[in-house]
């Protein structure tokens, strides 16, 4: 073998040799993750527990508007499920014997998701329906339909807004 | 009488020998060689993490159930060379047809070389980094980013912890 082919070899001994100190060095482990996301709801009225409707010549002022109540929806939910805003009254508008008809009060509504209606004593009506997780923000206008034919006196009643979820 | 002559002599052999005085000068070389590879090893707390479910008005990050992990890295390295811990997601936060993206894990962290970060499934991201051999201890405090837009779920996915050194 010629003085050529011997260095080479030992330079290639000498190489195959250092190999092992510059290898890199490694350690790995695993860590499983978790993460547990349940169905819930959250309805918020902006603290809002009152709505008062002024008093107001029929003649004029036909239908008399509440200041707008802003509504948020936040709810978890599988994927496809329906998200629910419903509203029922718990009676007609009652001051003392005197009554005006829980439907003579209605709503508009803007937002996504929101829809007007007219008040109901004995069924929920809807307000607004999603599908899936979400924040959704809207308003309700109350509007309550004004009329000659009504009894002098302050009526009262209380509207229950219910947040479904599954 | 013939014994007790051949005990004297052997004393008096072992004497001689035992002698410095007597001794010829000697001398010895020993070679030592002490083999100090690289090497890599990485300990973690605990192999499993669980983030609870949360209302994300009151908890809009989730710490996992078993609290901060607590890491030790050691290695064996060649002089100035970079020892890394990196962290990477197997894959996002999967339930069934659901994904909540990877990001919404992130950590800080405590700890000489340790450092804070947003967590990947795309690419490994740096926990840890150190020049040369040594121990090093640290925490990592894991966070979940909890959000109304998910959908209800458990959701899963592994951690992969990688040490490196050259």
């Amino acid at each position: 073998m010629s003085k050529a082919v011997w260095t080479a070899a030992a330079a290639l001994a000498v190489f195959t040799i250092a190999v092992p100190a510059i290898a890199q060095s490694t350690a790995t482990a695993t860590v499983n993750v978790t993460v547990n996301v349940s169905a819930r709801a959250t309805l918020d009225l902006h603290g809002t527990n009152s709505v008062t409707f002024a008093d107001a010549d029929p003649d004029t002022t036909p239908s008399i508007a509440a200041p707008a109540l802003t509504i948020d929806v936040k709810s978890r939910t599988s994927a496809a499920s329906n998200v629910t805003l419903t509203v029922v009254s718990n009676q007609d508008l009652t001051s003392g014997s005197d009554v005006i008809g829980i439907a003579n009060l209605t709503w508009t509504s803007t937002g996504t998701g929101f829809a007007a209606g007219t008040m109901n004593k004995t069924t929920a009506q809807t307000v607004g329906s999603w599908t899936g997780s979400g924040t959704r923000s809207g308003t309700v206008t109350l509007k309550l339909a004004n009329s000659w034919a009504y009894n002098a006196g302050a009526y009262t009643a209380t509207l229950t807004y219910t947040l479904t979820a599954p | 009488m013939r014994i007790r002559s051949v005990i004297v002599a052997a004393v008096f052999i072992g004497a001689a020998q035992a002698s410095p005085a007597l001794a010829q000068p000697q001398s010895a070389t020993a070679t030592m060689t002490v083999s100090v590879s690289t090497s890599a090893k990485l300990t973690i707390s605990s192999s499993t993490l669980t983030f609870a479910d949360a209302n994300p008005d009151l908890v809009p990050q989730i710490a996992p159930a078993q609290g901060a992990l607590s890491i030790t890295a050691k290695a064996r390295a060649t002089d100035n060379a970079q020892v890394v811990l990196t962290v990477q997601a197997d894959d996002d936060l999967r339930s069934g047809l659901q994904v909540i993206p990877a990001s919404a894990i992130t950590w800080t962290a405590s700890g000489t070389g340790f450092a804070s970060g947003t967590l990947s499934k795309t690419a490994p991201v740096t926990l840890g980094q150190w020049t040369g051999s040594g121990s090093r201890t640290g925490s990592q405090t894991l966070a979940f980013r909890n959000l109304w837009t998910y959908a209800t779920g458990t959701y899963t996915c592994v951690l992969l912890y990688t040490l490196s050194g050259p």
